[in-house]
């Protein structure tokens, strides 16, 4: 099959999907020691498609910024390669900083590995100890400061 | 919501349902006055904001931006910061700003009300610290206050609820202000930490300031709206008032405002309580023009829109070794210190500031300051710094005062206009020489602290731009008609029938987060006018 027909509703060819996760996988690959995933093991179309499908029109056009050949390289080789479009388009770069890292960051693998409660903070919330209120007894010690 | 929605004539119309409007509405319904209240924008629904979702730090970059600008919701009204170094943040919906604020809740200092007798600039206002009190008082039992009562900055205060919770951060940081001997204590906070007047306790989200999902801070369309319509105000939202009109005697008899659907209406008033904030009001009165006030309504003294004053903030962030866990807790709220808030001229400048420890961010904001500082890369090196920043931060915000100026104004703009064709707000804002050394003291002293407590990196962030929260001045109170727009209970000089309540009658700043001062002027502005009733106009 031509990588470019598009035979089901994914909005990428095949080659752009191959092209789209050596990207995310430049801009956030794998932890050293294996704890966090690299980018392109999450659906960031998917992502996309849920939250904000508006957006996936750039991010073809930012995808269609790289050659074929780029899937193909190192990330060593790929890095230089992104960092000349985050330069050339600040703009567009940031766009994709931002949806990628929302993607990322709330899933709940990732967050589990960065030690984020899973799902939304409400109704779950969080527990925050009072803390030490002695700490005060100097503060307290100390005349009154204000002025009449 | 809307119990009546015919034109028929009201006693009182408020005009802004926000921290102020709010607290006026609440004591004026005692009096059965036929009361209503304009609000152009919407009701909003703690089901859905943000930390409701696994996407709400998102929804802080977008729907619930606290930028006007960037929010561009059809209620909102744009502003022109074109010429202001800090830029006007803010909510328009039911509840005002205290939909979007952290929920800090100091109070003035007694000797805020006095700046010209001791320290001899700016003025004085006509009221003082010890009036206020029972409406501070009354204030914080209405909206429900958290704190720890003894703080030696102030005169004698019981906050309802016990302080919110110190955590890690607020521990850290407050070894480091012992360390140096400086004052600290736990913020007054408009957040409740027990269950309180059928609302259920504080939850630690973080994110308050994107709406609390779990209604425990105390923003006004949980606190004094639902009881003052129980009592007869009426609440009409996405009522937008262009202008005030006159009646030949001079009387403000009314608005021209447009509804939801864009229709140009007149609502007829016996009296009108501008309750706007400080650049709301003034754009009302400045676009009410007629024949006897051609520069704007209520404006014979020129100043309606002049001493504009924020507070401007600056902020250092300190990195911690040990995990402070500080994206949990309520963000902006934690601890305090009043070690400079008092006048000091060996410091270089007059009046003075406070220090408020913020907890930190959540995992998305913490990836995109990183970018935005340079401190956490994308890329091979992104893991580990920001593992390195993220719940080991903390900041403290150095809250200035700032000093009335004529020259720092709101206008109204001669090409942006609302949703409505209505001129946006234009902010004309220099800082001024004693802002900027004060600024620059703070956030030295903050450097101090922070390298105290422990802290292994320290940056200096310098001055916050999109911080101008607490917009005050325009409007200001006093005793003479040539140097002040209002009274000393709110109603103006020129028209004995309208009354500003909201931040705009300050005459001074202070150095402290403004709302509460605020409602309790609005609960006072309230009272005098119910004890003046039989004469309200004389």
């Amino acid at each position: 099959m031509s990588d470019k027909v598009i035979a089901t509703d994914h909005p990428l060819t095949a080659a752009q999907q191959q092209t789209l996760a050596a990207l995310v996988d430049t801009i956030l690959p794998g932890s050293a020691d294996g704890r966090l995933p690299s980018a392109r093991q999450l659906d960031f179309i998917g992502h996309l498609n849920d939250k904000e499908p508006a957006f996936v029109p750039l991010l073809i056009q930012i995808v269609d910024d790289f050659d074929d050949e780029f899937s193909m390289l190192s990330l060593t080789d790929r890095y230089p390669l992104v960092e000349d479009f985050s330069r050339s388009q600040p703009q567009w770069f940031k766009d994709l900083l931002l949806r990628l890292y929302d993607c990322y960051y709330t899933d709940e693998g990732v967050k589990q590995s960065i030690g984020v409660g899973q799902g939304a903070p409400f109704p779950r919330g969080n527990t925050v100890e009072a803390g030490d209120l002695t700490l005060l007894d100097p503060v307290v010690a100390k005349p009154r400061t204000y002025r009449k | 919501m809307s119990n009546v929605s015919d034109n028929s004539p009201v006693d009182v119309l408020i005009i802004g349902a926000g921290a102020s409007g709010a607290a006026v509405a609440w004591s004026l319904a005692e009096t059965r006055m036929r009361i209503v209240c304009f609000e152009q924008g919407d009701w909003t629904h703690s089901g859905e904001y943000p930390t409701t979702g696994k996407d709400w730090e998102r929804q802080q970059f977008g729907p619930y931006n606290i930028d006007p600008n960037v929010r561009g919701l059809d209620t909102d009204y744009p502003i022109n910061n074109d010429e202001s170094p800090i830029t006007v943040v803010n909510f328009n919906g039911v509840g005002g700003g205290t939909i979007l604020y952290a929920a800090h809740f100091p109070r003035l200092h007694p000797s805020d009300f006095q700046v010209k007798t001791l320290d001899g600039v700016a003025d004085d206002w006509p009221i003082d610290y010890e009036q206020l009190e029972p409406y501070f008082s009354q204030n914080d039992r209405m909206m429900g206050v958290s704190g720890l009562a003894g703080d030696p900055t102030y005169p004698p205060k019981q906050p309802p609820l016990p302080p919110i919770p110190l955590g890690l951060v607020g521990e850290t940081m407050a070894r480091g202000y012992n360390e140096l001997g400086w004052h600290w204590w736990p913020s007054d906070s408009a957040i409740i930490t027990r269950p309180y007047e059928g609302r259920d306790q504080c939850l630690n989200l973080g994110p308050c300031m994107s709406g609390c999902s779990q209604g425990a801070k105390s923003s006004t369309d949980i606190t004094y709206w639902p009881e003052a319509i129980r009592n007869g105000v009426e609440l009409r939202t996405r009522h937008r008032v262009r202008e005030i009109t006159l009646n030949d005697q001079g009387l403000a008899n009314g608005v021209i405002y447009y509804d939801a659907d864009g229709n140009e209406c007149f609502q007829q008033a016996e009296v009108v309580v501008m309750a706007c904030n400080g650049v709301g009001t003034p754009r009302i009165l400045l676009n009410s023009t007629s024949s006897q006030f051609p520069d704007g309504l209520a404006n014979s003294s020129g100043l309606v829109g002049k001493n504009l004053m924020f507070h401007p903030m600056g902020f250092v962030q300190g990195i911690f070794a040990e995990r402070l866990d500080s994206h949990k807790g309520p963000a902006g709220c934690c601890i305090l210190s009043k070690e400079f808030y008092e006048t000091d001229l060996s410091r270089g400048f007059v009046r003075g500031y406070n220090m408020q420890i913020t907890r930190g961010s959540g995992p998305l904001a913490t990836a995109m300051q990183g970018f935005a500082s340079g401190a956490i890369p994308w890329g091979p090196g992104h893991h580990e710094a920001f593992e390195k920043h993220f719940d080991h931060v903390t900041s403290i915000g150095v809250m200035c005062e700032d000093l009335p100026e004529p020259h720092n104004t709101v206008t109204l703009d001669p090409h942006l206009v609302d949703s409505n064709g209505i001129p946006a707000a234009k902010i004309n804002y220099q800082l001024s020489e004693n802002s900027r050394k004060m600024l620059a003291h703070g956030l030295d002293r903050a450097e101090e602290v922070m390298a105290a407590a422990g802290a292994v990196e320290i940056n200096n962030g310098g001055l916050i731009k999109v911080g101008g929260w607490h917009l005050l001045g325009t409007a200001r109170m006093g005793n003479d008609a040539k140097t002040s727009v209002v009274n000393s209970w709110g109603r103006s000089h020129d028209v004995k029938n309208l009354f500003v309540v909201d931040g705009s009658v300050f005459v001074t700043a202070g150095g402290v987060n403004p709302t509460s001062t605020i409602q309790a002027l609005a609960l006072y502005i309230a009272d005098t006018m119910k004890k003046n009733l039989s004469n309200l106009f004389d």
